[in-house]
């Protein structure tokens, strides 16, 4: 087999002690909540810790709720929990059925959506998907609270805007309105996505135009992209807007640009990119789930 | 601060029977379950959760005990291959069906495998074959080529179905 | 063929449950991993990083002083042992010994009181390092200015299982060449009417056994005895003999189950080290590989491959030719006998009057190649049945028809001085025809194709077993045959069941222990069932053989009076079953008769293969063109087994087989960039999945009973690898016609291939206009 390193268990009571003990430890301590990605990282000795800090100690951080417009996920709920909610798969089903396409089954029954977040690896699910959904971050340390949007957590690949006393205590994510279709789609080969693609389209009364669109690639640079300009090229008259998906996805892979690797060349993915945006619109304008 | 642990105290239940012991904070549960309670049948492949080889079930939900801290099993129940048989020595319908069906060959997935199915039938008893495929994706088998697998998993439902009906 | 041709079976040829299911669905089912000898140590490896390096020096101080720590261990340590091993040739030192020849090779092992404290004291092992320049392909191997990997000649192993000469350590990166010719191939080309020729490429492969090498050896005074997951106990045996210095008698080897092998535990991997640990830390040891060193201990050999066939007016193929440069990695470990058959099965199962095949394998500074499920047949059926379809599409002949018209047929002397064939191809090809629905309509971006494989099998004559009929009747088998699965600790009780006419539940199976069951050369090359099979056969019948004379010494009647029935023997009114005449023999209810039997190179195993392993599979696919996706639609494997001993295992191991060459056809490829192995992880390795499960599968088997092994019996398991590659390629090019020579056909190699085809078009459309 192959061992860990050995390691301190820390257990806070609380989210400031939480933070206390990571200011406290800074390089050799790390947050600890699902572990798939962080042992995973510490067996094969890429990644090394004295002090890990169990964040599932703290209560509070595994509930999913509904509040105003917006659902909150807390930094320690699994993805199987996401996966299963009433709630979510009511009010965000597109969120349920990405949950349910992670990984295994093992995974998704340990692995959290604060840790998945914070691991920020490149191939993420959930990461792409919540950068389209506009969702926002809640991060907490000793200086207290903030709210950071996905694109500003995510600034590179394993590495977010967190302070090293910062923790992601909740995921918000705005409700689909009436008027908003969205899907998620992924391509593997291996073990984690070659290709994610999450699109949320507003649609007016008619359902015949897009009046605002947000697309975003993932998994095949540093972190998901989006493109304003991609995104103005999917608004307008449908018929005209399937006309542009391939000059849409085209901008929306430059703005990614993908590099070569064991997923694939750059190339493929770009041409990928085309061809998951046109599933993707398809899909989302189809009335199957948001 | 105060200091974290190196070793835990670890109390949970292990196939319907409590377990009280210490381990260190890095070991994972299928070093505890395999070196220290000489459980044995939960086997260590691929160690990056891919396998499924060393699946157990902690509260019903199947992990990689390979990647999963034994720390994390503290209050819970842990259920392993070796509690399958019942102790007059009947097999679990899954472990029949996998026997009928010739659903292995060198069997060192198996027991990973046969608890897999196992949390899938606890939670969805009747399953299609697509959901059979879906929860068992995680689970590699270098032998069978799945086919048996699949089977067996869809005749072991079916005895537990009209098992229950009695 | 077989003289025998019985079909009223009681045990044999009945899919009996596995002997080995209840303690494996249980998870009671040992395998080395879970084993614990008393006061164990347990090593870890310190691998090199670099491809080519001379070791300038290793300071194990700071390591073997930490606290835990028995002792570390490294090339400079073997004074005493003869380091180098090999069954082919001895090229192999148990640690690096002045230099590395491939990233991953191991330099030094630490011995610990626990896994966890060796691991943690690896990194204070200081290793300095000359790097050296490196070769990684056959082409940069026989570049003039290549570095030599290999300096010195090579003592030849004793056990290379071919005839030909070793050709390694010649002052050339050169492993092994094999060459076979007949007819005229030049002048066949010359006359041909219509020729195809390609280039192609086989990948590396990774066997994935679940159960990674693990091995515990105890080194004492008394001798060698090692615990192992070896597919080959008595190699292994052989080498450690060697290594150490000591009589056969000396040297023990244990094999409980094993976690799946498919060649990839064939021949000597961990047990020299391991063993070396033991001698040094004066201890038990204990070495598990995870699966990440597994992956940088053994794979398959890849193949580049040149070949062209030729086709006259009647569409009879009158010759092939073929180069082929396979990389053999940085030890030859068993590839020279790879080379050999990879050479070989060029020929396909065809008849083919005109052949040149020239086989080349060259020491690389990669991961070393060794045995893989199928031998080298299935690097050349990519190339090989390929062309099958590519000269059939050239001469606007159906494929199936194609194969029908130029498969060697029953009986036929197809390879010279080999074996007559022995299978029904016809009668495969026409079952997975109909399985498959050949001439069925096909749906928009499906394809289908039907491929064979004849392969002479690698199967050593040199066997030996005993059969123990005990005083109550039961019977206990000593097989030196190793359970990988496969289901030998079935299909042998099946066979002395059904000879001595006991239950199959009274009939008992110890395996695998060189201290205690007879010889057997090796568990691999599909031989047990054929000879294992015929051995318990035959010493089933030497023991009725000694029951017979023991009856008639307790009825004090002639021998020849005794008439044997089944489970036992009658004389006039007097019955007496097997445990009557042995408790009457003793005069005791105790004692037991050893029915023995030798099986060497003679009488119906004295021509080479003992068999063909043939088999067809048929596969239906669909692509996604925009994605370059393929999707299995249906999967048909038909073995040619001659029977089925137990015709559910039988049928497992086609299944099995086909689904790695299925992986292999889809995704499977070891990848390295530079010196680096870049996907040696089960995370980037790409393993079929029960998502990627053909959505229909159909199973069969022919059985006419025309093998040598037990009742017609031949080996399967192997066969239905070979020809998915390539069956996987022609159905793709029937699908959206493009042929890709290259395996795995991933999505992108795919698309590549599909918008490369779609330029060729616009471009003659421009031209058109």
């Amino acid at each position: 087999m192959m061992p860990l390193r050995r390691f301190q268990m820390h257990q806070p009571k609380n989210v400031a002690e939480a933070a206390e003990m990571l200011a406290h430890y800074g390089e050799k301590g790390r947050l600890y909540a699902g572990g798939t990605e962080l042992l995973l990282a510490m067996k094969h000795d890429l990644l090394r810790y004295e002090h890990l800090v169990d964040v599932k100690t703290v209560p509070g951080l595994d509930k999913i709720e509904a509040k105003n417009s917006s659902l909150h996920i807390g930094g320690t709920v699994t993805h199987r929990a996401i996966e299963n909610s009433p709630l979510v798969r009511e009010r965000l089903p597109v969120m349920a059925e990405m949950a349910r396409q992670i990984a295994n089954v093992r995974v998704r029954a340990t692995g959290t959506l604060g840790g998945n977040i914070c691991f920020a690896e490149p191939h993420s699910d959930p990461a792409t998907l919540l950068l389209a959904l506009g969702a926002k971050a809640r991060v907490q340390g000793r200086n207290g609270e903030r709210t950071l949007a996905m694109n500003e957590i995510l600034v590179g690949a394993y590495e977010t805007a967190l302070a090293a006393d910062e923790i992601l205590t909740a995921i918000e994510i705005p409700l689909l309105a009436k008027s908003q279709r969205a899907a998620y789609l992924k391509f593997q080969v291996h073990e984690r996505p070659t290709l994610s693609l999450a699109l949320v389209l507003d649609v007016d009364a008619s359902g015949n135009a897009i009046t605002k669109a947000r697309a975003v690639v993932g998994s095949v640079s540093l972190t998901p992209c989006r493109s304003d300009k991609a995104d103005a090229l999917l608004v307008g008259p449908r018929d005209k807007v399937e006309k542009q998906l391939a000059d849409a996805a085209q901008v929306l892979a430059e703005a990614a640009d993908p590099g070569d690797d064991l997923e694939g060349s750059a190339e493929y993915k770009r041409h990928l990119t085309g061809v998951f945006l046109r599933r993707a619109f398809a899909q989302a304008l189809s009335g199957a789930p948001r | 601060m105060t200091d974290g642990m190196r070793i835990v105290a670890l109390k949970f239940q292990l196939n319907g029977k409590p377990v009280e012991m210490e381990c260190e904070a890095e070991e994972t549960l299928a070093e505890v379950l395999r070196n220290h309670l000489n459980l044995n049948g939960t086997k260590v492949s691929c160690e990056v959760q891919v396998c499924g080889a060393c699946t157990v079930l902690v509260d019903g939900l199947p992990v990689s005990s390979c990647t999963y801290l034994a720390y994390e099993a503290r209050g819970k129940n842990v259920a392993t291959i070796e509690g399958l048989e019942k102790p007059d020595g009947t097999l679990h319908p899954l472990q029949q069906a996998f026997i009928d069906d010739f659903a292995f060959q060198c069997g060192f997935c198996t027991p990973g495998m046969i608890m897999a199915a196992k949390a899938l039938l606890d939670e969805n008893p009747q399953p299609t074959r697509a959901e059979i495929i879906h929860h068992m994706d995680g689970n590699i088998c270098r032998c069978t080529g799945y086919v048996p697998i699949v089977a067996a998993v869809q005749r072991a439902a079916g005895v537990m179905a009209k098992e229950s009906k009695k | 063929m077989s003289a025998e041709k019985k079909t009223d079976f009681h045990v044999v040829n009945h899919s009996i449950p596995r002997r080995d299911g209840r303690v494996k669905v249980t998870g009671k089912a040992p395998y080395v991993a879970d084993l614990k000898l008393i006061g164990m140590a347990y090593a870890k490896v310190l691998r090199s990083p670099y491809a080519h390096a001379k070791i300038v020096s290793i300071d194990t101080l700071r390591a073997a002083s930490r606290p835990g720590v028995y002792c570390v261990i490294t090339g400079n340590d073997l004074e005493g042992l003869n380091p180098y091993y090999g069954h082919a040739v001895k090229d192999h030192p148990l640690l690096a010994i002045g230099k590395v020849r491939y990233a991953g090779e191991p330099v030094a092992a630490v011995v610990a009181i626990d896994e966890r404290t060796a691991f943690e004291a690896l990194e204070f092992i200081d290793v300095k390092y000359e790097e050296l320049k490196a070769v990684f392909t056959p082409e940069e191997a026989l570049a003039k200015d290549a570095p030599l990997l290999h300096e010195k000649q090579f003592e030849a192993g004793a056990l290379r299982g071919f005839e030909g000469e070793v050709t390694a350590g010649k002052g050339t990166n050169i492993c092994q060449q094999h060459r076979i010719q007949w007819g005229d191939v030049e002048e066949a080309f010359k006359k041909a009417a219509a020729i195809v020729e390609g280039e192609y490429y086989f990948p590396m492969a990774y066997a994935y056994a679940m159960e990674p090498y693990v091995a515990i050896a105890d080194v004492t005074d008394q001798g060698v005895t090692v615990y192992s997951s070896a597919q080959h106990p008595f190699m292994v045996r052989h080498d450690l003999k060697s290594i150490f210095n000591l009589p056969v008698s000396k040297v023990r080897l244990i094999v409980p189950f094993v976690g799946g092998g498919y060649g990839s535990k064939s021949y000597t991997k961990i047990e020299p080290l391991v063993a070396a640990c033991s001698w040094k830390a004066k201890r038990p040891v204990k070495l598990q590989l995870t699966v990440e060193e597994a992956m940088l201990t053994t794979r398959s050999d890849d193949a580049y491959t040149w070949m062209r066939t030729a086709v006259d007016a009647k569409g009879k193929i009158i010759a092939r030719q073929a180069k082929i440069y396979m990389n053999t990695g940085a030890y030859a470990e068993n590839s020279p006998l790879v080379v050999e058959k990879s050479t070989n099965r060029c020929v396909g199962p065809y008849a083919i009057p005109n052949v040149l095949i020239e086989n080349c394998s060259l020491y690389t500074n990669t991961v070393p190649a060794s045995s893989y499920r199928g031998f080298g047949c299935a690097q050349v059926t990519l190339p090989g049945e390929s062309q099958i379809d590519e000269l059939a599409a050239k001469i606007g002949k159906d494929p199936y028809e194609f194969r029908l018209a130029n498969v060697a047929k029953p009986g036929e002397e197809f390879f010279p001085k080999m074996r007559p064939f022995d299978g029904t191809l016809k009668e495969d090809l026409e079952t997975a025809a109909k399985a498959i629905g050949w001439k069925n309509p096909l749906p928009k971006g499906h394809g289908r194709s039907i491929a064979c494989s004849g392969s002479d099998a690698g199967a050593y004559p040199l066997t030996s077993t005993a059969v123990r009929v005990h005083a109550d009747g039961s019977v206990t088998i000593m097989t030196g045959s190793t359970e990988l699965g496969q289901g030998s600790h079935t299909v042998l009780p099946q066979i002395a069941a059904e000879e001595l006419g006991v239950p199959f539940d009274n009939v008992n199976v110890v395996s695998s222990d060189t201290a205690i069951t007879p010889y057997d050369r090796s568990t691999g090359a599909s031989r047990t069932t054929t000879l294992m099979g015929s051995a318990v056969l035959e010493a089933s019948r030497e023991a009725i053989q000694q029951m017979v004379v023991m009856a008639a010494d307790v009825l004090k009647v002639k021998v020849e009076e005794i008439q044997v029935v089944r489970g036992g023997v009658r004389c006039g009114e007097a019955q007496l079953n097997w445990s009557e005449v042995i408790t009457k023999f003793y005069a005791l209810p105790d004692g037991e008769v050893i029915g023995r039997s030798y099986i060497r190179k003679s009488g119906k195993f004295s021509q080479l293969p003992v068999f063909w392993e043939a088999a067809c599979t048929g596969v239906e696919v669909s692509v996604d063109q925009e994605t370059g996706k393929i999707t299995m639609e249906k999967l048909v494997t038909v073995g040619d087994v001659g029977l089925a001993i137990n015709p559910a295992l039988a049928e497992g191991q086609d299944i099995g087989a086909a689904t790695m060459g299925m992986g292999i056809g889809l995704f499977e490829e070891l990848v390295y960039e530079g010196s680096q192995l870049v996907n040696g992880s089960i995370l980037d390795y790409r393993l079929p999945r029960f998502s990627d499960l053909p959505k229909e599968v159909e199973l069969h088997l022919v059985q006419n009973q025309d093998g040598v092994g037990p009742y017609g019996a031949k080996g399967g398991g192997e066969a239905s690898l070979n020809s998915m590659a390539a069956n996987i390629a022609n159905a793709v090019d029937r699908a959206v016609g493009v042929r890709i020579r290259q395996a795995p056909l991933t999505p992108e190699r795919v698309w590549r291939a599909l918008k490369e085809k779609e330029l060729q078009n616009s471009k003659v459309q421009k031209f058109k206009e």
